[in-house]
């Protein structure tokens, strides 16, 4: 079947029972995209299907069939230089130092993408709530609540 | 700055070192250590707790020339090798600060990277919180040596005095000619025969630091932001294979029979292993992997069926080995005096729970072997791999990677030695990654703790004498010689943070240790934080009993010593910062503990509200003194971090034996903390010496106490077991 990852097309074989995480990680070679639990919960593994927040651990390729999957490689965009332009919610968390170990952030961050652009200028407690479906062991949560804050005036800036 | 896991192993020039010695040693503890041999073994133990109390354990002995530690390309890029890994704590930033400072160059020229074993070796891995307080001044001297080695040269190519360059930014120049000029990277590249001074150059006061000292941002983070730093589940080598092994399902499960079934024709498979003790399955898909894995024919020896209260009845004050670390005064005599007060704890098992499982990828080849890993211990790891696989350590190579998350459970080398054992066989390179349920089911927990605490009061409300009596599982002694065990009597991971640190005429502590059927181990702070939880919730109830406000009666209670004032210091910032006595909003309360742990001193104040017997923390206040701060924003990201995965230790996390196996195999058995009841961390850091103590695991220590004293206040109810909850 047709794969469209970050705007790219692959050509990838459909076997029933694969999974979409590791069709991108071990097929595709894309990484940034975690593995945490594989039952859906911890949400390292979160990507977006046509702009929704999805565990990829738990969704089967075939349900990717004509959909865009967005990952953490496809956030930033590239300039006419060609060098990386970060997204705000990159930036943001990169100027709020957010990451420790940094294995749940491609999912705390594909998130945070989802929610501002559901919601572009989230409160506190809509903040809470979205990013509490991801985990993050290292405890970074607190800052994770600010850089989401601070992303979405980033984004405000910026438009 | 990213990490580049191919990068290539540098042959070294062999080189003219005279034998100048970049060692660690035991320094002060090397005295009482001596002493002991002379003075008895309760002596030595005694001086063996306090020098690991001080110091944060063992030393890493690294004795390595600064062209170990250091290159620098011709465009004056430096490239720092460390032998410490990055987990997520930081020190990867924190020692690229510290080496910048003596070379004299800002961080933006550095780039960081794991050193693979060819290049730096430590002998001790990354735990206990000491990797920056053990590299402060040996990798200072190293740079500073590697800068004046510099300078000489460069004197010697412009022919003038060394005393006349002038350095900036990794160049030196005239100072009479500023044109004339040598960069580091020239220097670097002709200086093949390097004379090391026998002693190293005199090191900056800190009253010239740039670096040390600055909240500068992180080196590891544009690579991960972007989502192309390399984990060890991440490692992709040409020809990698993927490697699923077979687990036993409870705790002492030992594989008795394995025959292939038919999983040797199933598709994708390259190679299946049944060995006496072992079988795995090696494919070009872990999907593939794990499918063929599941039609292996297995026969289990489950082993005895422990239950859960068969555990915590070993982990009881009474059972196993007692040993006295700590007497003052005669506790005994004074005990009866006055009013006594009594109270026990229990916390129990818990796992580590990274977000990444453990995973390597190795390579097995006939002359050489290489190794990708997410490890604490690259050392300890190659051993293990060397004689997994009957292999000389000289020709294993091991690449640790970064770590997504240890917490001490990545000092164990499972994944590689079992990648080895499969790459060996198959012929071609494999990962092994585990799957949640994996990694929960293999290798140790942090061990179920039990105390007990005895104090009396006297008129005034002082303690006259305090005695704690703490039982643990193992925490250090499976991982060194038995030899260890011996002389040191009980285990100094299990009893961290047992002894009391207030002035109390009469004190003593009993560390009573338990060998379980389960493994146990490192977990952040290793005793630390039970312990704290014991020690800190029974203080706030002797507070109680002597009808005196928790701050006062500790600050009436400090050592008369410089410590004791870094400790007043803490108590009063902490107590400003909350405004401590002044009412709070209906139905929440505040709760304060402290710590003193290997020269680090944390304060916590948790507000609470309790509402139909769920707890709510709302904020945490929190302060930090490490001695000296190399990076501020990283004291205050690892007080952050510690203090939340504190507070999901304090109110979520157990894990409970039945029937021989764990209870919980994911995290939906086993829910961490989430970001929706993570409160608000206000972080004050201080700055009271000139030499850094650690941070990584400190602040974890008080939280749990914290909460449970505010639990105390806002219902009059004590909890005295972790996880805090209503029965």
């Amino acid at each position: 079947m047709n794969l469209k990852v970050n705007r790219q097309d692959y050509q990838v074989e459909d076997t029933p029972d694969r999974l979409l995480l590791w069709v991108l990680r071990d097929e595709l070679g894309l990484t940034g995209t975690k593995f945490g639990c594989g039952i859906g919960i911890c949400g390292s593994c979160t990507v977006h299907l046509d702009g929704s927040p999805t565990r990829a651990c738990i969704t089967m390729l075939s349900a990717a069939n004509n959909m865009e999957v967005r990952t953490i490689e496809g956030l930033a965009e590239t300039d006419s230089a060609g060098e990386p332009v970060l997204h705000p919610v990159q930036k943001a968390f990169l100027d709020e130092q957010v990451p420790q170990c940094s294995w749940c952030m491609s999912g705390q961050m594909m998130t945070a993408v989802a929610l501002l652009e559901q919601n572009p200028n989230p409160n506190a407690d809509e903040i809470r709530q979205a990013m509490n479906s991801v985990y993050c062991r290292c405890g970074t949560y607190y800052r994770i609540r600010k850089a989401v804050e601070r992303a979405a005036q980033l984004k405000a800036v910026e438009q | 700055m990213t990490e580049n896991m191919n990068e290539p192993v540098k042959p070294r020039k062999r080189r003219r070192l005279s034998r100048r010695d970049f060692l660690i040693v035991l320094g002060v503890g090397a005295a009482g250590f001596y002493a002991g041999v002379r003075l008895g073994t309760p002596y030595l133990r005694l001086r063996l707790v306090d020098f690991l109390e001080e110091s944060g354990g063992p030393p890493s002995n690294i004795d390595a020339p600064p062209d170990a530690w250091f290159e620098i390309l011709i465009n004056n890029t430096v490239n720092l090798y460390l032998p410490k890994s990055e987990m997520g704590q930081g020190v990867h930033t924190g020692l690229a600060q510290i080496a910048a400072e003596e070379l004299d160059v800002d961080l933006d020229q550095m780039q960081v990277f794991h050193a693979p074993t060819t290049r730096l070796v430590d002998p001790v891995g990354t735990s206990a919180s000491n990797t920056i307080s053990s590299l402060f001044t040996p990798l200072r001297e190293v740079a500073a040596t590697l800068r004046e080695l510099m300078r000489a040269e460069a004197a010697s190519q412009l022919n003038v005095l060394p005393q006349d360059l002038v350095l900036e930014a990794g160049v030196f120049s005239v100072s009479s000619n500023p044109d004339q000029q040598r960069k580091y990277g020239e220097l670097f590249q002709s200086l093949d025969q390097w004379e090391l001074p026998e002693n190293p150059p005199a090191l900056k006061d800190p009253s010239q630091y740039r670096q040390i000292g600055q909240p500068l941002p992180r080196v590891d983070l544009p690579a991960k932001i972007v989502g192309k730093a390399v984990y060890g589940f991440d490692v992709r080598i040409p020809g990698m294979l993927y490697g699923a092994v077979a687990r036993p399902e409870t705790i002492e499960g030992k594989l008795v029979n394995a025959s292939p079934g038919q999983a040797a024709s199933l598709p994708g498979v390259v190679k299946v292993v049944t060995e006496d003790d072992f079988a795995g399955v090696v494919a070009k898909s872990r999907e593939e992997a794990y499918r063929a894995l599941a039609s292996l024919q297995l026969e289990w020896d489950p082993g005895k069926l422990w239950q859960q209260e068969e555990i915590e009845a070993m982990v009881t004050v009474g059972q196993g080995r007692g040993v006295v670390i700590q007497r003052e005064g005669n506790v005994n005599q004074n005990l009866n005096n006055g009013t006594l007060v009594e109270a026990e704890y229990r916390t129990p098992m818990a796992f580590h729970a990274y977000m990444e499982p453990m995973a390597a990828v190795a390579d097995v080849g006939p002359d050489k072997v290489e190794i990708w890993a997410s490890t604490q211990a690259a050392n300890r790891l190659r051993g293990a791999v060397a004689e997994a696989i009957q292999r000389l350590q000289d020709e294993i190579v091991v690449h640790p990677v970064y770590l997504g998350g240890g917490f001490g459970r990545k000092i164990d080398e499972l994944a590689a030695v079992e990648a080895a054992r499969l790459s060996q066989t198959a012929g071609q390179p494999v990962q092994v990654a585990m799957s949640r349920p994996e990694d929960f089911n293999t290798g140790f927990l942090r061990p179920p703790t039990h105390s007990i605490l005895r104090a009396s009061l006297d008129e005034n409300g002082m303690i006259l004498a305090i005695e704690h009596e703490a039982s643990s599982g193992e925490v250090a002694f499976p991982f060194l010689p038995s030899i260890m065990g011996t002389v040191m009597g009980a285990d100094f991971g299990s009893y961290r943070g047992a002894n009391v640190y207030y002035a109390v005429p009469n004190k003593q502590t009993t560390a009573w240790l338990a060998k379980l059927p389960v493994s146990t181990g490192w977990w952040r702070g290793l005793g630390l934080m039970p312990n704290t939880f014991a020690v800190e919730s029974f203080i706030d109830e002797l507070a109680n009993s002597a009808n005196l406000d928790p701050l006062e009666f500790r600050l009436r209670h400090l050592p008369d010593d410089e410590t004791g004032q870094r400790t007043r210091n803490a108590l009063q910032i902490a107590a400003e910062e909350v405004n401590w006595g002044a009412s709070l909003p209906e139905g929440h309360a505040h709760g304060i503990a402290m710590s003193y742990d290997y020269g680090t001193i944390i304060v916590e104040i948790a507000e609470v509200s309790v509402e139909n017997d769920q707890i709510r923390v709302h904020k945490v206040t929190a302060v930090a003194d490490p001695g000296l701060v190399i990076n501020p924003d990283n004291v205050i990201a690892q007080t952050q971090g510690a203090i939340t995965m504190g507070l999901s230790a304090s109110l979520l996390e157990e894990v409970q034996i039945r029937d021989g196996a764990f209870q919980a195999t994911n995290f939906n058995q086993y829910p961490l903390l989430r970001n929706a009841d993570a409160p608000d961390i206000k972080v004050v850091v201080l700055n009271s010496r000139n030499s850094p103590t650690g941070m990584g695991e400190p602040p974890i220590g008080p939280i749990p106490a914290a909460v449970a004293n505010a639990v105390f206040v806002a219902t009059g109810q004590r909890l005295r077991r972790l996880p805090l909850k209503f029965d």
